[in-house]
């Protein structure tokens, strides 16, 4: 199929269903379902008085930095147990618990400790993507070449040259790969902290669009978050394949598993 | 076991290998089950020495326990008299960085260009110095890849990352250089002028050089002395001096006047006529 035909079946595609959706808000009026049409002139009204903008930033914000705060510490704790075994294994089990326990039942907690501020929201962000990224690096850590390892130690080269120029470049695939499953998972957390408990953000817009009958608002809250996650994984894909280059054939790689 | 060194001649050894062996399997010497028991070898400054014997006689086990990638489960392995392995000790490869392997596999790194491949154990020392960057460039061109410098090696044919490989190896200038079959995958012609370019490089660089090959030619066109290893645990079961005269032409060393004696011993000790 050539990229071309892609997108135009795509686009056709999209456009049926906006357009049996505005039919359907139409018809049976748009009380409960409002309709593309109001949906985008809400947004446009939003966007001019600076409402969306406000709440967004709030959101993007948790949700960048509870991604973070989990991708970095996971990625790093990952690594930092290649040539432990022992403390691994222990690890592993552990973090077998904390990855069972639904991370959405520990907002009571986060809020409790951290307040109703988007501390309480970054912690739950943190808490769902640490588990993704963890176990991501971890299946690229085993999945090295140890026959790369070898002869580049026959080489003369050093733990820390190991690391940088044979260990961390086999694993950067796997790493994206939980990095692009994270992403939703982010945006996810800080909405649903939001809606809990919140005065702003896009959770806290469509929360107070449902309290209110207000259907528009709460889809113009969708919408907004769609076009979120949309364009950071847009974005990381870019990337992944400006750095993967070196790959056969990245997009068919069984690395970026439901990415 | 036929010898026809005395082992009193050697006085400049740089790689002498006592009583090497690797086994696994139960903790007593007796019930393990043996690769490669009681081996010696001592390889002299400059000497190549190629490697025979039937497969799983464990040939490549020798090379990766001299690159010291395997534990010795017996023995010890000194490098200028010096022990740097046993078994008793915990490998470290690559601590002198007096050893260059070329492995059956290429083990070229996929993220890099051949280039940056080849400089790569350059660079693993330091910032390579104008010298040794003209010695990759030259090297790169002798085996034929100065056209695929910048190309990944996911998009070089299996043949190009074998000369690849072989570029990097000699391009970090170890004396002792180890290969494992490294012509085996190529085709004829190719095959012939690395051969001549390795002989030219060996005496230019007084290289010592330890050359696992499966082919008698190859063998005894390139070396100084032959070992045919064989039998379970792998022992040495023939060692003979190539006592034709250099330079060689590997294409036409058929005609050297010993080489059918020669042919002759090293295929019948390999049909297993020769028993330790």
């Amino acid at each position: 199929m050539t990229h071309r035909r892609l997108w135009t079946d795509r686009i056709v595609l999209a456009c049926v269903i906006l357009m049996a959706w505005e039919m359907v808000g139409r018809l049976r009026g748009a009380y409960w379902i409002s309709s593309p049409t109001l949906v985008l002139e809400r947004i446009w009204t939003l966007v001019l008085n600076g409402d969306l903008w406000f709440h967004g930033r709030f959101t993007i914000g948790e949700a960048l930095g509870g991604f973070l705060l989990g991708a970095i510490p996971g990625c790093a704790v990952a690594m930092a147990l290649r040539r432990h075994p022992f403390s691994r294994a222990a690890f592993v089990g552990v973090a077998a618990i904390g990855y069972a326990i639904p991370k959405t039942a520990l907002v009571p907690l986060f809020i409790l400790w951290l307040g109703v501020g988007p501390g309480a929201k970054v912690a739950l962000v943190g808490a769902a993507i640490f588990f993704i990224v963890f176990y991501s690096t971890l299946d690229g850590v085993d999945a090295v070449d140890q026959k790369l390892v070898l002869s580049a130690r026959v080489f003369g080269a050093t733990e820390s040259q190991l690391l940088r120029h044979v260990v961390w470049p086999a694993v950067i695939p796997y790493v994206f790969g939980g990095l692009r499953v994270a992403v939703p998972y982010a945006i996810a957390g800080a909405i649903v902290g939001e809606i809990i408990s919140s005065n702003r953000g896009l959770g806290y817009l469509a929360q107070y669009g449902a309290t209110d009958f207000d259907t528009t608002l709460v889809f113009v809250s969708l919408v907004t978050v769609m076009f979120i996650v949309l364009s950071v994984s847009a974005a990381l894909s870019r990337i992944q394949k400006r750095l993967l280059r070196w790959q056969t054939n990245p997009s068919q790689d069984a690395r970026t598993v439901g990415a | 076991m036929k010898r026809d060194i005395p082992e009193a001649a050697m006085a400049d050894v740089v790689l002498q290998l006592r009583q090497l062996g690797i086994s696994y399997g139960p903790r007593t010497a007796d019930e393990r089950h043996w690769i490669l028991r009681d081996l010696d070898l001592s390889v002299r400054e400059g000497e190549f020495v190629t490697v025979m014997g039937s497969s799983g006689a464990g040939k490549s086990t020798l090379l990766n326990l001299v690159a010291q990638t395997l534990q010795p489960s017996a023995g010890q392995i000194a490098f200028r008299g010096e022990v740097v392995g046993g078994a008793d000790m915990r490998p470290n490869p690559g601590s002198s960085r007096q050893i260059g392997y070329v492995t059956q596999d290429d083990n070229l790194l996929p993220w890099r260009t051949v280039w940056d491949n080849v400089m790569f154990p350059l660079t693993l020392a330091g910032k390579p110095s104008p010298l040794e960057v003209d010695r990759a460039r030259h090297l790169i061109d002798r085996v034929g890849l100065s056209q695929w410098t910048q190309h990944f090696p996911h998009q070089l044919s299996g043949g190009m990352r074998k000369r690849a490989s072989l570029a990097r190896t000699l391009a970090y200038n170890p004396p002792v250089v180890l290969m494992d079959e490294p012509f085996g995958a190529l085709d004829a012609e190719t095959r012939a002028q690395l051969q001549s370019d390795l002989l030219a490089l060996w005496a230019s660089e007084k290289k010592t050089i330890l050359f696992v090959t499966h082919d008698i030619n190859e063998a005894i066109a390139l070396g100084d002395r032959i070992i045919v290893l064989s039998g379970s645990p792998g022992r040495i079961v023939l060692e003979r001096r190539i006592d034709i005269d250099r330079p060689r032409d590997p294409e036409l060393i058929f005609k050297a006047p010993t080489f059918a004696g020669h042919y002759d011993a090293v295929r019948d000790c390999l049909r297993s006529a020769c028993q330790p």
